[in-house]
């Protein structure tokens, strides 16, 4: 003890359930920093992908080579995401309602708003995967680093009562260790409840851009309906 | 969308996450060990001893009885050393006197003898001479004797210092052992409670005698030497009051305790303090 503390030192010389809590702690660190970095990749993208196919959607292009464009890259076996989905399932099935022959335009257009709703829906879905996670991690890891600090606490006291001097030394690494904890499950809730926050919101600003896509969207195609 | 980045979360980005977190906690990791070996150099110079460096039993009781001890024996053989010369010089003296008495005898003797009788003085004078001589002799012989007397004398009281001094040091020895635990005991006993005060500086010295019953109950406590700093001299004086009653002193043989700890002398001085 007189060549200064090491945190090695005090976590291997910890208490089984304190070195536990460490454990698990580390863990949910972990895994939270992939979905901190996952989540990232896929907002980012889906970001950028509004931004692209709205510049597309409103240069003038025809609507059906969007469409056409779109299943081409689907054949090189690529992934297509977000709001273009949604197009091109609403796309797909105006056009089958309206090679139907069904006369009814509302009919037509009922079906086609579906058909986005369910897409839209879709795509919410993978956009928010795996943040109520964050959002548990943030949460709870504090919570888990307190019970680990309680115990370690526990633990240095029970140690202080069978000596007969009760000196600072005697319990000050019992209680490094016990904070030692709460210090990583801060560790852990932190960047969580940062990131949960930020990719709330960065979700509510794409998918309201969504959902002002559709209507837009469905106002183009009313309009396509009642002028022929 | 372009095709690199189409690819990257061609499994929804997870193979990337999953090494991008990992590397994170790694490094982590490896900043907290630098900054821990590099940390350490300071914290080593912050870390308080946990005892009390220096206070120490003024005289080691053992080595004050052992000086009485041989005071009182040097003491004793000046003593028979004055003794026996005072008996040499009796002895001289009653032989001189003797002599003296002897002689004017021989005088006298010899004054009648020439008034009496002038043929008989050369056989007086032999006779005379004959009789010096035997009593020269017979001087001789107690001179003698009374040499191999004394040797002897001497001899045995030799011997017998021989075994009382081997007798003593067999009982000193274990004696000595148990004032060396007694006494590193009650050391220990002060170093874990003395509470320096803020004024406390290295160097600084009181000296308290304290006198302590057989049970290890603390009698008094006197200041004989104070540091000048009232509040240092009080720390000490409260370290022996909370320190006592010393229960292993209750171990010793009463003898022990009776020469060794009946008063003790305690140099209380610090020297670990920073500053």
């Amino acid at each position: 003890m007189n060549e200064g503390l090491n945190i090695f030192d005090l976590v291997l010389g910890a208490s089984l359930a304190v070195q536990l809590v460490l454990l698990i702690l580390l863990l949910l660190s972990v895994v939270s920093w992939v979905i901190i970095a996952q989540r990232w990749l896929v907002l980012s993208s889906a970001k950028k992908g509004v931004l692209s196919f709205e510049q597309r959607f409103w240069s003038g292009m025809d609507l059906s080579q969007l469409y056409k464009e779109g299943s081409q890259v689907q054949q090189e076996n690529m992934q297509i995401v977000g709001m273009e989905n949604i197009f091109r399932a609403g796309f797909k099935e105006f056009m089958r309602l309206r090679q139907q022959g069904t006369g009814d335009g509302e009919a037509i257009m009922e079906g086609a708003q579906r058909a986005m709703r369910v897409a839209y829906s879709r795509e919410e879905e993978k956009l928010e995967k795996h943040l109520p996670f964050l959002a548990t991690v943030g949460s709870v890891s504090p919570y888990i680093g307190l019970f680990g600090t309680v115990i370690g606490i526990m633990n240095s006291f029970l140690g202080l009562a069978t000596q007969a001097q009760a000196t600072l030394q005697v319990v000050a690494p019992g209680i490094s260790e016990a904070l030692f904890a709460t210090a990583i499950g801060l560790f852990a809730a932190i960047p969580a409840v940062v990131a949960y926050n930020r990719y709330s919101a960065v979700l509510d600003d794409v998918t309201s851009s969504y959902i002002t896509f559709t209507d837009e969207f469905s106002s183009i195609l009313h309009r396509q309906i009642h002028s022929t | 969308m372009n095709s690199v980045f189409n690819n990257l979360i061609i499994y929804n980005g997870y193979p990337i996450s999953i090494v991008a977190a990992v590397i994170f906690h790694i490094i982590l990791l490896v900043v907290l060990v630098w900054m821990q070996s590099n940390n350490r150099m300071d914290r080593l110079e912050l870390v308080q001893p946990t005892i009390v460096k220096a206070l120490f039993i003024d005289e080691n009781p053992q080595v004050r009885n052992q000086e009485i001890l041989e005071r009182q024996r040097l003491e004793r053989i000046e003593q028979q050393r004055v003794t026996r010369e005072e008996e040499q010089f009796r002895q001289q003296e009653d032989e001189r006197q003797r002599l003296l008495e002897e002689q004017r005898e021989m005088e006298e003797v010899a004054l009648r003898e020439q008034e009496e009788l002038e043929r008989q003085r050369a056989q007086e004078v032999q006779r005379e001479r004959a009789r010096q001589e035997s009593i020269t002799m017979e001087q001789q012989r107690e001179q003698a004797e009374a040499e191999r007397r004394r040797q002897d004398e001497e001899a045995q009281l030799q011997r017998q210092a021989a075994e009382d001094a081997a007798l003593a040091a067999e009982a000193a020895r274990t004696e000595f052992e148990l004032v060396q635990s007694a006494t590193a005991l009650i050391q220990q006993a002060l170093q874990q409670v003395w509470n320096r005060p803020p004024s406390a500086r290295n160097g600084m010295r009181v000296i308290l005698r304290i006198r302590m019953l057989p049970t290890g109950e603390l009698l008094e406590a006197s200041i004989t030497q104070s540091s000048g700093d009232a509040a240092f001299d009080r720390s000490a004086e409260n370290a022996v009051y909370s320190a006592s009653p010393f229960t292993e002193l209750q171990n010793l043989p009463i003898s022990v305790f009776n020469e060794n700890f009946r008063t003790l002398s305690l140099i209380f001085e610090p020297e670990d303090l920073l500053n």
